[in-house]
């Protein structure tokens, strides 16, 4: 009778009777952050734990070469700009002047970009953190968590004025009964819903260009600029509405981990979709080939965009408000009909 | 004659066609809160301030809601000003529990979500209509499968039994001076009655709550009260052969017992619990913790026989008695503001546990079932506390009888184990709370815990 054993064993040391406790000492439940999610400030980032770095599996020799060759090309700027400056000041005073001003500038606002570009890569970075720490409350939820992660992304639109009225709803709500699940799910579809809805509509717009442009442009070299500009742009705009204001490394970061994921993803599936959409769906894209081909690039673009939304969404899509790509591509195959 | 006016008609026809109508059941054995929570469902519903988790309103889809007059002229209307009153008045208090059944009807205007439905009509009107009745009634319905000879013998086996042995006494004192097959005469029945329902109300009283109440009209009669319907108890002695001399004892009572399950059960069952489409059962689960294990089994049996009408399915001859259409049914633990908010996880998995059969049984039917710890007024806030050096998650709240607020840690249920780990005397002492001062100055609506979920999950599907 194991059962019998274990069922009169003492009460653990740890039990506590239930009673009353005073009055004045008690303070509301997760104190510190309460007051970061009302106020939105005191960097509440900061308390979020690190998350897991990827097991990164970069080829050393290939950056040692771009190292030491960003080096020597740095070194030769250096000594050609000195000699530069030594030549003009031997030639006379005042071009020496003109010229030293204009590498000052040069450096100054290399400077200034390197660090707004390196600010835009930690928004872009904190988003990528939240959207972990939002997956891993979905998982389990220890006592607190989520108040700091609503901390932080309230933060991190706090000066987004056309959100304030959706923040306020939030901390309308948001009440010490509702568990770090309930919380983020809030967030989810109060704050994020209308950028989603946003966002969609733009990937919308962007795909649509694409095929028009595409259908239209008289040279092959011509579309796939036009194509590859409105991508570029498109991802920017989606990262910008949902707060991360990429600049350009950060866009090209991002438009790299979309690639990845696009050929990851389904490069076939999609293939598989368009072909048959584009080909078999409508007569008038079958007769007219560049329309075919305008479809194509238009759902190519939309898919970009939604990868980027996947990628740029602080908190991940469930099951349920998953953008899709159906309206898209009705609206694009309604297009030849349309231009026809 | 009178012709009828075409706008008028057209208007009866067009709300024939464009209004939808969704019965809601809300039971609930006595003290589960069935009152308080109908109370501010409608509130809420009114004022939708406090609706975050509706997709409805969270969608801004939402117009608005009012009270319309009920369908059934002849069911009581739901008390709903005078409750609302209780609760927001200068002197707060918890309102009069509702005896028998009460309807009411709230209607919402809102904007359909799908393109299809906006185009034939741009505003669509939701009638929710909401039945309270007594869970104790539906304790009745494994009744119509017993006979009085069976019902009496399994009664008695319980009333002699601890806890109830001590509160069924005088009843078995008058049981056993009188000979069931004496000549019947209405004064020794109504007498057997009147214990027989003190037995009940003690029951009820009970410090260890007793829920296990049949027939569930003598302590909730609703319009019955004195009824002959109402007069008859168990009796001793059911014979094998079963012949019983006519117009002894033993024959009025069995035949009342039969006329109680015709006219009462029966009918309850094809008027009202037939007609429903959803249903929320609230459960004390909190009660039955505090009354210790002898509570808790007892309303456990409760639950499981108050459940039978649910898995319809499974007893086939329900099916053609009552064709009960119920697709969704909610349980809910209520008063989930009497412990700290990161217990409610636990409060839910215990009331899976105890309802883990029904569920499983519904769902075989093909029905949605869902759990969730609510709380339909909030009472109370979750505070941290330190007690010898722990970090202890409390609740504060004026305690009911009490004008100064205090701050309770009424015990934690324990994460994957029995409710009542052995060797702990009394391991929770939930306190009851006042309402709030000023809740009627909010124009949001009563504070809850999740009941925008609650009507999320029973009207979601109605309003898209």
């Amino acid at each position: 009778m194991t059962e019998r054993d274990t069922d009169t064993r003492k009460p653990s040391p740890g039990w506590i009777p239930p009673m009353e406790l005073e009055l004045d000492r008690a303070a509301p439940v997760p104190a510190e952050e309460e007051t970061a999610l009302l106020t939105g400030s005191g960097d509440p980032a900061d308390l979020l734990p690190a998350p897991a770095t990827p097991v990164r599996t970069t080829r050393r020799l290939g950056r040692w070469l771009f190292g030491a060759l960003a080096a020597l090309v740095l070194v030769a700027l250096g000594f050609d700009t000195a000699d530069l400056l030594a030549r003009a000041f031997a030639t006379s005073l005042a071009l020496g002047v003109l010229v030293g001003l204009l590498a000052a500038t040069a450096g100054i606002a290399a400077l200034a970009m390197l660090v707004t570009e390196l600010l835009s890569l930690r928004r872009l970075r904190r988003i990528e953190e939240l959207r972990a720490e939002a997956g891993r409350l979905e998982l389990d939820a220890p006592d607190g968590r989520a108040d700091r992660f609503a901390g932080s992304l309230v933060a991190l639109y706090a000066d987004r004025r056309e959100l304030a009225p959706a923040l306020a709803r939030v901390r309308d709500h948001v009440t010490d009964a509702h568990d770090e699940h309930e919380v983020v799910r809030l967030l989810d579809r109060e704050v994020l819903s209308p950028l989603d809805r946003a966002a969609y509509q733009r990937v919308l717009r962007a795909s649509r260009d694409t095929a028009v442009a595409t259908a239209l442009s008289p040279a092959a070299l011509l579309d796939f600029a036009v194509v590859l500009w409105r991508n570029l742009k498109l991802v920017r705009e989606i990262a910008a509405l949902y707060g991360a204001r990429p600049g350009y490394v950060g866009s090209l970061r991002l438009l790299r981990r979309m690639l990845a994921n696009i050929a990851v993803a389904g490069v076939t599936e999609s293939a598989h979709h368009v072909a048959v959409e584009a080909l078999g769906g409508s007569l008038a894209a079958a007769i007219s080939t560049r329309m075919g081909q305008g479809v194509i690039n238009g759902l190519l673009t939309a898919r970009v965009g939604l990868t980027a939304m996947h990628l740029c969404r602080p908190i991940a899509f469930g099951p349920d408000n998953r953008p899709s790509l159906n309206r898209i591509r009705k609206e694009l195959l309604s297009l030849p009909k349309q231009v026809l | 004659m009178r012709i009828p006016d075409l706008n008028s008609l057209y208007d009866a026809g067009s709300r024939l066609l464009l209004e939808s109508t969704v019965r809601v059941g809300v039971t609930g054995l006595r003290r589960a809160g069935k009152t308080v929570f109908v109370t501010a469902i409608v509130d809420n519903l009114l004022k939708s301030g406090r609706l975050p988790f509706m997709d409805v309103v969270s969608s801004g889809r939402f117009q608005a809601a009012r009270l319309r007059p009920q369908p059934d002229p002849d069911v009581p209307r739901f008390d709903f000003e005078g409750h609302l009153a209780a609760l927001t008045g200068p002197d707060p208090h918890w309102p009069e529990p509702t005896r028998g059944i009460g309807q009411m009807r709230v209607s919402l205007r809102y904007r359909p979500d799908s393109a299809l439905k906006r185009t034939v009509q741009p505003m669509a009107t939701l009638n929710v209509d909401l039945v309270d009745y007594p869970g104790e009634w539906l304790l009745d319905l494994p009744l119509l499968r017993q006979s009085f000879a069976d019902w009496s013998a399994q009664t008695l086996e319980l009333a002699a039994r601890p806890p109830r042995d001590e509160l069924s006494a005088s009843w078995r004192g008058w049981l056993a001076t009188i000979d069931p097959a004496a000549p019947a005469e209405e004064e020794a029945a109504r007498r057997g009655a009147a214990l027989y329902t003190d037995y009940l109300h003690a029951c009820r009283r009970a410090d260890t709550l007793l829920s296990l109440i049949q027939p569930g009209r003598f302590v909730e009669p609703g319009d019955m009260k004195d009824a002959p319907l109402l007069t008859f108890c168990p009796l001793h002695g059911a014979q094998p052969n079963g012949s019983r001399g006519r117009g002894s004892l033993w024959a009025l009572m069995e035949d009342r017992y039969e006329a109680y399950k015709t006219n009462v059960v029966c009918r309850f069952f094809a008027e009202h619990f037939a007609r429903l489409d959803r249903q929320i059962v609230l459960i004390d689960v909190l009660g039955a913790l505090n009354a210790g294990p002898a509570g808790m089994a007892d309303m456990k049996r409760a639950l499981e026989l108050s459940l039978e009408p649910f898995r319809h399915g499974s007893s086939g001859w329900l099916d053609w008695l009552f064709g009960s259409k119920i697709d969704r049914v909610l349980f809910a633990a209520t008063k989930a503001d009497h412990i700290a908010a990161h217990q409610h996880a636990q409060l839910r998995a215990l009331l899976d546990r105890l309802v883990g059969d029904a569920r499983n049984a519904i769902r075989f039917e093909g029905a949605q079932v869902e759990t969730m710890a609510i709380a339909a007024l909030k009472c109370t806030d979750s505070v941290v506390t330190e007690h010898e050096g722990r970090q202890l998650r409390c609740v504060r709240g004026v305690p009911v009888g009490r004008d100064r607020p205090t701050v309770l840690f009424p015990g934690e249920i324990p994460e994957d184990a029995e409710a009542f780990p052995p060797g702990r005397d009394r391991p929770y002492n939930f306190l009851a709370f006042r309402p709030p001062d000023d809740l009627g100055r909010d124009p949001r609506g009563l504070p809850h815990i999740r009941v925008d979920q609650a009507l999320q999950f029973l009207l979601g599907d109605y309003l898209t």
